[in-house]
């Protein structure tokens, strides 16, 4: 059970996903989503600040922590008019708080072990990094793993990229979402899971400012909600988010970076849990149509 | 009741006047012309807060686009007439006395200024501050509307993106800016039937939404504005806001745009509405029938760059342009 499941202020109570609740990392079961957080950064970085994201994303989460707040009914989708059903989410979505400070190898260590136990009890690891170079020790954790990379360093051509970043032929991903799609059914081995990397630089710029390395032809949210939506149907070891300075000079008060993270995160929660269901009896959108 | 409100704290005096209008006493707006009204207070907000700077960013904003707009006859680019400025057509009443600790006293200062000057037969203008203050305002019109024209029904269309029709939020009980919309809800005369909502976006409470659509509200998410059309959705909105229905109350939250556009505001949203759709919104509100309005959630102190408040500033040239110019017949 969540620690506290009555009404809270966001700022008060204990600090986890969604409000999800604490676990120790032996306790995670088959089937669980397993937070943990990285809150550390690579000096190489062009801007101090990335190991700020865990407990941003953290904090922006409990703006969606419905399942622990009785007060609610239930989330809908409003564009969608799709009752999202979030029964049990806090049975299966559990945090395990973050990696422990120590010195370089023994982050890697010990990010490199956590991801290995999760995964190996046939759980998903929500990774709350931290900068994008981490997620090389993550990959490195799950070698059956095809890795689909959301924005992000283009370090290995295996890899299935979902933004409209350039390739190595010089070619870049179409902006045809569909294309793109088939284009991953045709890469994707059914056998293998997925690590899924997601970098906030999947986002176009113009909308998330909170990005140490902006891409100008980035994304929008739809068509990451989509992707991760469709992403979360398939078998997957872990996800790992980067790229968030919570902290960026003169854009630390925004927070669009969180949220955009966050929102887009939860079509992959959902989507893993298999909560998104239609709702026949519901007025729905087709009421707003033109007439 | 005390309406003479004028004398303020220091944190409240307007240093700069809603388009420069007159700094007046309430008592002194005529019938016909807007009297805007203050609400610099974020205590009934649960999160972000900073909007206790709102109505003095907006007056300064709508000072400074004012004193770069044509004194004279001129074509608007939007609409593409020739018009003039109207003189007298707004005052500025300052703000309401707000007691941080005291939502009742709040309430009550923000809904005496409005009922005044809808008894008065002026349209009030509250500038928010966050969304609860919407409810006094609105609560300040409905009584003023009542003893103006006691059978009198208004409609009400809530521009957001999101719902405020709870309940209850948490510590913060029943009266905040998550409970703003479903407290007017409850005002003698209005029904639920006659309330319309714009721009709605992301994850809602399905108990709410049910709530609303049961009693035959009307929902418009983001998603709709933009199948649809802003100009569409508001046309369908007023018709349904406006059935059986004498006047409008419009309460404007600036965080239906997006945060892409729009980071100034408490409650971020990535609705993806424009400011273009936003404004193309208030346009088809032109001819409506407005009884009184509220603008809500401007944060200053969230948005660095201080675009938020020059949008919101522009969504009042919007809503106001029949009332700040006049047509001016081709030469």
């Amino acid at each position: 059970m969540p620690l506290r499941s009555s009404p809270l202020p966001r700022m008060a109570g204990h600090l986890s996903f969604m409000r999800s609740q604490a676990k120790s990392i032996s306790d995670v079961r088959s089937g669980d989503l397993a937070v943990i957080g990285i809150p550390f950064e690579d000096t190489g970085e062009p801007h101090a600040g990335q190991s700020l994201a865990p407990r941003a994303l953290r904090e922006t989460s409990v703006y969606f922590g419905w399942h622990a707040n009785p007060q609610f009914s239930h989330p809908v989708d409003i564009d969608a008019r799709q009752d999202i059903s979030t029964d049990g989410l806090h049975e299966r979505l559990c945090d395990l708080g973050d990696i422990s400070s120590d010195n370089d190898d023994a982050i890697h260590a010990a990010l490199k072990a956590a991801t290995n136990q999760i995964s190996g009890k046939g759980a998903c690891a929500i990774i709350l990094g931290g900068s994008d170079h981490l997620s090389k020790t993550v990959e490195s954790a799950l070698p059956r793993c095809q890795t689909a990379q959301l924005g992000g360093r283009l370090d290995d051509v295996r890899n299935f990229h979902i933004a409209p970043l350039p390739k190595e032929d010089g070619t870049s991903c179409s902006p045809d979402n569909s294309a793109n799609l088939a284009a991953f059914s045709e890469w994707r081995e059914p056998s293998k899971p997925l690590f899924v990397r997601f970098d906030l630089s999947v986002f176009e710029t113009s909308i998330s400012a909170l990005c140490d390395r902006p891409r100008l032809g980035g994304c929008d949210l739809d068509t990451v909600v989509q992707w991760l939506g469709a992403l979360g149907k398939h078998e997957v070891s872990a996800i790992m988010l980067t790229g968030l300075n919570p902290s960026r000079p003169g854009m630390g008060v925004v927070k669009v970076g969180q949220r955009l993270m966050v929102t887009a995160l939860l079509a992959f929660i959902y989507a893993r849990l298999g909560f998104a269901k239609d709702h026949p009896n519901r007025q729905t959108s087709k009421e707003n149509v033109l007439v | 009741m005390n309406v003479a409100t004028t004398l303020n704290p220091h944190l409240v005096q307007p240093g700069h006047r809603l388009f420069e209008g007159p700094l007046r006493d309430v008592a002194d707006v005529t019938a016909g012309q807007i009297g805007v009204v203050g609400m610099p207070s974020d205590w009934t907000h649960s999160s972000r807060l900073g909007t206790r700077f709102g109505p003095d960013a907006l007056r300064r904003a709508t000072t400074l686009l004012q004193s770069i707009r044509p004194n004279g006859v001129s074509v608007d680019p939007d609409t593409g007439l020739r018009t003039a400025p109207v003189t007298d057509w707004l005052i500025d009443c300052g703000d309401a006395e707000i007691t941080a600790q005291n939502v009742d006293a709040t309430t009550e200062a923000i809904a005496g200024m409005t009922e005044a000057l809808t008894v008065a037969g002026a349209i009030p203008l509250a500038l928010g501050g966050d969304h609860y203050n919407s409810f006094p305002a609105c609560l300040g019109f409905s009584r003023g509307l009542a003893k103006r024209a006691p059978n009198a029904r208004f409609g009400y269309i809530q521009i957001d993106g999101h719902l405020d029709f709870s309940d209850q939020l948490g510590a913060w009980g029943s009266h905040n800016h998550a409970t703003n919309a479903r407290r007017i809800s409850e005002l003698p005369n209005i029904d639920v039937s006659n309330m319309v909502w714009v721009g709605i976006t992301g994850w809602v409470d399905g108990g709410d939404l049910a709530l609303i659509e049961e009693q035959g509200g009307r929902v418009f998410s983001a998603g709709d504005v933009h199948k649809m059309g802003a100009a569409e959705v508001m046309r369908q909105a007023l018709e349904h806001a406006m059935k059986g229905c004498d006047e409008l109350y419009l309460s404007i939250d600036i965080d239906a745009m997006d945060a892409g556009y729009l980071p100034g505001t408490g409650s971020i949203v990535h609705s993806g509405i424009t400011p273009r759709q936003y404004y193309d919104l208030l346009d088809g509100l032109s001819e409506a029938p407005l009884g009184g309005l509220d603008i809500v959630e401007v944060s200053p102190p969230l948005d660095p760059s201080e675009r938020t408040e020059f949008l919101a500033a522009e969504m009042l040239f919007r809503i106001l342009r029949r009332y700040r110019t006049r047509p001016v017949a081709e030469q």
